[in-house]
């Protein structure tokens, strides 16, 4: 293997984080120096911090523990590949968590003050002229959750090593800000708070060639597509007197599309039609029947997710 | 033979996914795409019974 140029290191001390500008076709390793610690990571765009990594986009294209293979979305209606997760040698993260905060210490635990992933990565993206509003769910790199039965998120202890890694891969310049997790009172991270190393490398062509073509669409649209490219600089929200609706593909119209169905065929829609969810109203049983076909026909993501198949 | 009427109502946006589908062959017109559905996922429950009935 081709070795990568290493561009910096750095060791984030426990309670703490780092903004690093890692410009596209660089790497950033987030590495375990003892063992079973936490990262919480959030990304921007470098030339453009509306842009930025959410969790939602990237939890449903990939599921709710994304790892090698995957990539880290910008929210809509940017929707671009940010990073791409070329090496997860745990292959456990979490995208279900949102950062700890310090109300979930004060609130469960009495602290008046307590380190906590809000606020670490508030303090380190500072460095970049960012404020407290300006932190967003993080990617959760290492931290062991799942969902039980009664639909609650868990977490629980992880087992990584000295030496465990994650590597990212940047597809645009961002602002990468990973950060120590501050849970030092839950299972997260093995209940002690531990350093984490970061190291930048420049990506070698067979790194660059692991990663997916992904889509290029019109609907992923930047500030030059907006109706209001500009960002509001005050606090109070007052009502824009020229401001005149203008919703896509409105006003919705429905037609009305006679089907004919023979015996054989009525006999067929009476065994499969939901009459559980519709009742005796065979018109939405049969559109239910119809887009239901066309789901299981065409449909290449999971329903409701982006597909990220190149054509 | 009698036939039994279903008006489906569909809006613009579902009427062009299933203009874009008839586009691609799947069907020839609109009316005949519902058919197709309609045979398919039937036929695809009465598949999915089979293999549940066989267990």
């Amino acid at each position: 293997m081709t070795s990568r140029p290493i561009i910096s290191e750095f060791v984030m001390e426990p309670g703490t984080g780092k903004a690093i500008e890692l410009l596209k076709g660089q790497i950033l390793r987030i590495e375990q120096v003892e063992g079973g610690q936490c990262a919480d990571f959030n990304c921007f765009n470098l030339h453009d911090y509306k842009e930025f990594m959410h969790c939602g986009r990237t939890r449903t294209v990939h599921g709710f523990h994304p790892t090698t293979g995957t990539f880290m979305w910008s929210a809509p209606p940017r929707e671009r590949a940010m990073l791409y997760i070329l090496e997860d040698t745990v292959g456990r993260n979490d995208v279900l968590f949102p950062r700890c905060s310090a109300y979930v210490y004060e609130a469960s635990y009495g602290f008046a003050v307590h380190t906590n992933c809000h606020d670490i990565q508030a303090e380190a993206q500072r460095e970049y002229g960012l404020t407290p509003d300006d932190v967003h769910d993080s990617f959760n790199l290492f931290m062991c959750t799942g969902v039980d039965q009664d639909g609650h998120a868990f977490m629980t202890r992880q087992t990584t090593r000295a030496g465990d890694h994650v590597d990212l891969l940047a597809l645009m310049d961002v602002l990468a800000v990973p950060n120590v997790c501050g849970a030092d009172v839950m299972k997260t991270s093995n209940f002690a708070l531990k350093p984490l190393k970061l190291t930048v490398f420049v990506a070698t062509e067979a790194d660059l060639a692991k990663v997916p073509n992904t889509p290029k669409l019109a609907s992923q649209r930047t500030p030059k597509d907006f109706r209001n490219p500009a960002i509001k600089s005050d606090r109070p929200l007052r009502r824009d007197p020229a401001y005149r609706a203008e919703f896509p593909n409105t006003p919705i119209v429905v037609t009305e599309l006679s089907i004919a169905l023979d015996p054989e065929e009525l006999a067929m829609f009476n065994a499969v039609k939901r009459t559980d969810i519709y009742g005796d109203d065979d018109a939405a049983a049969l559109r239910d029947l119809l887009f239901s076909w066309w789901e299981e026909r065409f449909l290449q993501a999971h329903a409701g997710a982006p597909s990220i198949e190149s054509k | 033979m009698a036939e039994t009427i279903v008006r489906l109502r569909l809006n613009q946006q579902q009427l062009e996914l299933i203009d874009r589908t008839i586009a691609q062959g799947v069907a020839p017109d609109r009316v005949s795409l519902v058919r197709l559905a309609l045979r398919e996922y039937a036929a695809a429950r009465k598949a999915d019974a089979a293999t549940e009935t066989a267990r």
